[in-house]
């Protein structure tokens, strides 16, 4: 299983929030648990486990980690300017506030009072400035601060302000900065970076091959942390991650995968930490000339060939909730009022007809096996549209040659996002025609236009609206077929409290976790 | 033969579809990006230039950079004396359960218990790792709750605690003893057929003496030759033990390398792996050359 590019889409933009159907959990980060009328205790240790590759450990908090252990340890001891929320998806860190110029260019960040490395000097206005440059200044760097041309734009204003500018308006530019923005002290030298002290509400006691133990930074500036400490066990596979939560060894399994939860759910003394959201796994049709799916009423029989309650019930063993063909269900300005499309192949039949969709021939769906359910999602997708008469055949390929050959490029393809709590996002990185992951070829003036608007526009009233109007057109025609959304399943022994329910990233946040 | 193994590693990782540098790179890397890797990680190179380059460094103890930038050597640092300790505890097990089961089974020659012992090695032999790991991890950790189901390392990168050894250890043994129980029971007949174990035998020697004094010495190399043979099959096994009781060690290492196309780590890995099989290799041919007065 291979999940750099989940981590990618995570990194490059952080964790997504809390969907707002949702509300039955009572906010970010606690667990619904009835009975918690006792607040937080204070102490103990938290033993938790996360998938990792022994051949692909890193510790630069500003490389890809493709290991979720490494990701874990680097976001407990770092700590970011904004980090994702519940009722907003993007809430303060390190910087504890933002304001904008008019044209939405220049973005000043104020840093928090009181923050400080753990070796006891305050954070300056000079490490983040260093920080960000050296992210920049990484092979994703273009993608990670979008805009943002070179050091130049990122300078100090005083001992606690940052200055970024980007080059065209973004009013999303905060939520660019959550989970990927680690601060380090300046001047780091890259053979230190293992040493180096962070900001955040944990502090390393050891690392050794993937495995890590942190202790509790007593003068974190952000708040109480309950937890004397945290011991992070890498694990290669999700089933031996499972197998020593089942033993008692670790008391939290994370992200620990549909297969897992099944498992564990007829154990009383297990919890199935749900949250939604978590990932995308949508089929893309090309919508660009010279592709089978270029005709726009083609695409639109292809989302009324699917069955998505099936889809979610098997692909995704239940754990997950239908979509509508929007990317970024998570955002809370996501278009709910746009009705929900259901199967109706008499429609689609008629519409193929109309497009002359050449029914004699046999479409290739191309998927890799990188996630869990991927591949799967292709076959049934195959089964569902020979209902409808149209015949695909599935090619799987390996992720290598996957991501070179076909992502971008092929017609017909299944593909997937770890980050889904901004439509803006998905606009921006894979819908506007210019895009550079326009995975879909889609050209689409009046979305353009709508996207474009929506970034330039600071009003959230004025704004909410036109990204309203920007869902309805990617609703109707983009080159996406998303037919559910995969739930992010942790596992926990009861006694842990204040686990994260956010999806993607959301679930490093450990700092109001405690034990009761 | 070492070498031609090694070849036999590079060529082989160059046959699967992808590389170092498309395996590690993003999405979103433009194929200049990953060309621009590989140029860096030098696969533009030929595969036997490659190989050239990285066996000329092997005798100074060099295995290379892997593909992410670090010192093949500083990453199995950690893994292989895990691993060692592991193998060598199966080994030295292994050596034991089969001589103690497969004399046991030849003092009693064609009765009842000597053919549940070469039954039941049959079976134990037959059985793959994974199934018994599977089952040991059912039986003594999840259900019974007597050992731990999972290793977990401490601060020194070694398993936290000696019991979190047993599973792993039992799991390759049991296999592999079933395997020299059969070859030490077979051995043990032939020599029953010598003329000085015959001759003790109708000498009226208890069965006991003439198996341990007149027939086990002369089925030593025969028995040393079938041990050697399992170290490969152990440090195999391995790969599949140390995967599914989270064991820090080298299989864990050689799988990210095979998915990583990091041609020198695997190298690294099967060359290490190839100088322990070796040794054990010579030293049962030391053993049997002394036993056997250096005949060939």
């Amino acid at each position: 299983m291979n999940r750099r590019q989940v981590l990618w889409a995570g990194g490059a933009m952080g964790a997504a929030a809390l969907l707002a159907a949702c509300s039955s959990e009572d906010g970010g980060t606690t667990d619904g648990e009835p009975g918690g009328d006792t607040g937080p205790k204070s102490g103990g240790t938290l033993r938790i486990g996360a998938l990792g590759r022994a051949g692909a450990i890193t510790r630069d908090p500003h490389g890809t980690q493709a290991n979720e252990s490494d990701y874990l340890v680097i976001a407990l001891v770092f700590d970011t300017l904004a980090v994702p929320g519940a009722k907003t998806n993007t809430v303060p860190r390190l910087a504890a506030s933002w304001e904008h110029s008019a044209d939405l260019k220049t973005w000043r960040f104020r840093l928090a009072g009181g923050a400080a490395f753990h070796d006891g000097t305050p954070v300056t206005a000079d490490d983040v400035v260093w920080s960000l440059r050296r992210l920049r200044a990484t092979p994703s760097g273009a993608a990670r601060l979008p805009g943002v041309k070179g050091p130049e734009s990122i300078t100090a204003d005083g001992a606690d302000t940052v200055v970024v500018v980007s080059d065209h308006a973004n009013a999303d530019f905060p939520l660019m900065t959550r989970l990927t923005t680690f601060v380090m002290k300046k001047d780091t030298p890259d053979g230190a970076l293992d040493k180096a002290p962070g900001t955040g509400p944990f502090r390393l006691d050891w690392y050794r091959g993937g495995n890590a133990r942190l202790v509790r930074n007593d003068k974190w500036y952000g708040g109480t942390v309950h937890l004397d400490a945290i011991e992070v066990t890498m694990f290669e596979t999700p089933q031996a991650m499972a197998n020593a939560l089942l033993a008692g060894q670790i008391d939290v399994a994370s992200n620990a995968g549909a297969v897992a939860a099944r498992t564990a759910a007829t154990r009383k003394d297990i919890r199935v930490l749900r949250r939604p959201d978590d990932m995308a796994m949508p089929i893309v049709m090309r919508a660009a000339a010279g592709s089978p799916f270029a005709d726009p009423r083609v695409r639109e029989a292809m989302r009324l060939v699917v069955d998505r309650g099936a889809m979610v019930k098997q692909v995704l063993s239940g754990y997950g909730t239908v979509a509508n063909d929007i990317m970024g269900t998570g955002d809370p300005a996501y278009a709910k009022d746009v009705p929900q499309r259901g199967r109706d192949l008499d429609r689609a039949r008629r519409l193929l007809a109309e497009a002359d969709f050449d029914l004699s021939r046999t479409y290739s769906l191309v998927t890799t096996e990188d996630i869990a359910g991927l591949a799967e999602s292709a076959t049934l997708f195959a089964n569902q549209a020979r209902e409808a008469g149209i015949k695909v055949e599935v090619v799987k390929q390996e992720s290598g040659a996957f991501w070179n050959k076909t992502w971008k490029t092929g017609d017909f393809y299944t593909t997937y996002w770890g980050t889904n709590d901004s439509v803006a996002f998905f606009a921006s990185k894979t819908m506007v025609s210019e895009a550079g992951q326009n995975e879909t070829g889609w050209n689409d003036p009046a979305f353009d236009a709508a996207y474009r608007k929506a970034s330039a526009t600071a009003d959230e009233k004025e704004r909410a609206a036109v990204l309203k109007e920007l869902q309805r057109i990617e609703y109707e025609r983009s080159g996406y077929l998303l037919w559910g959304m995969a739930d992010g399943i942790d596992l926990a022994a009861t006694k842990v409290k204040g686990l994260p329910t956010l999806p993607g990233y959301g679930r490093v946040q450990l700092e109001n976790a405690w034990l009761a | 033969m070492l070498v031609l193994l090694l070849a036999l590693v590079f060529a082989a990782v160059e046959l699967l579809p992808g590389d170092a540098a498309s395996a590690s790179s993003e999405r979103g890397d433009s194929a200049a990006d990953v060309e621009a890797r590989r140029h860096l990680l030098g696969l533009d190179r030929p595969v036997w230039e490659r190989f050239a380059d990285w066996m000329t460094a092997l005798p100074t103890g060099d295995l290379g950079t892997s593909a992410r930038g670090q010192k093949v050597t500083d990453l199995l640092a950690d893994p292989l004396p895990n691993t060692l300790l592991l193998g060598g505890t199966a080994f030295l097990l292994t050596v034991l359960a089969s001589l103690a089961l497969g004399c046991w089974a030849a003092c009693r020659p064609g009765r009842l218990t000597d053919r549940i012992v070469s039954h039941a090695a049959t079976a134990a032999f037959a059985v793959p790792e994974f199934v018994v790991s599977v089952g040991l991890l059912l039986v003594l950790a999840l259900w019974s709750g007597w050992l731990p189901a999972v290793t977990l390392t401490g601060a020194d990168g070694a398993p936290g605690s000696w019991t979190m050894l047993v599973m792993p250890v039992l799991a390759l043994v049991i296999p592999q003893a079933g395997w020299n129980t059969r070859i030490v029971r077979g051995a043990l007949a032939d020599q029953a057929r010598t003329p000085h174990v015959e001759a003790a035998h109708l000498d009226g020697l208890p069965v006991r003496r003439v198996v341990l004094r007149h027939a086990l010495p002369g089925a030593v190399p025969a028995i040393a030759t079938g041990i050697a043979t399992s170290t490969g099959m152990l440090l195999g096994g391995a790969v599949v033990v140390e995967t599914l009781f989270n064991y820090p060690g080298v299989g864990s290492v050689l799988a990210s390398a095979v998915g990583g196309r990091d041609t020198p780590l695997i190298a690294g890995v099967v060359a290490c792996a190839g100088a322990a099989i070796s040794l054990v290799l010579l030293a049962a041919d030391l053993l049997r050359d002394r036993i056997l007065g250096a005949r060939p």
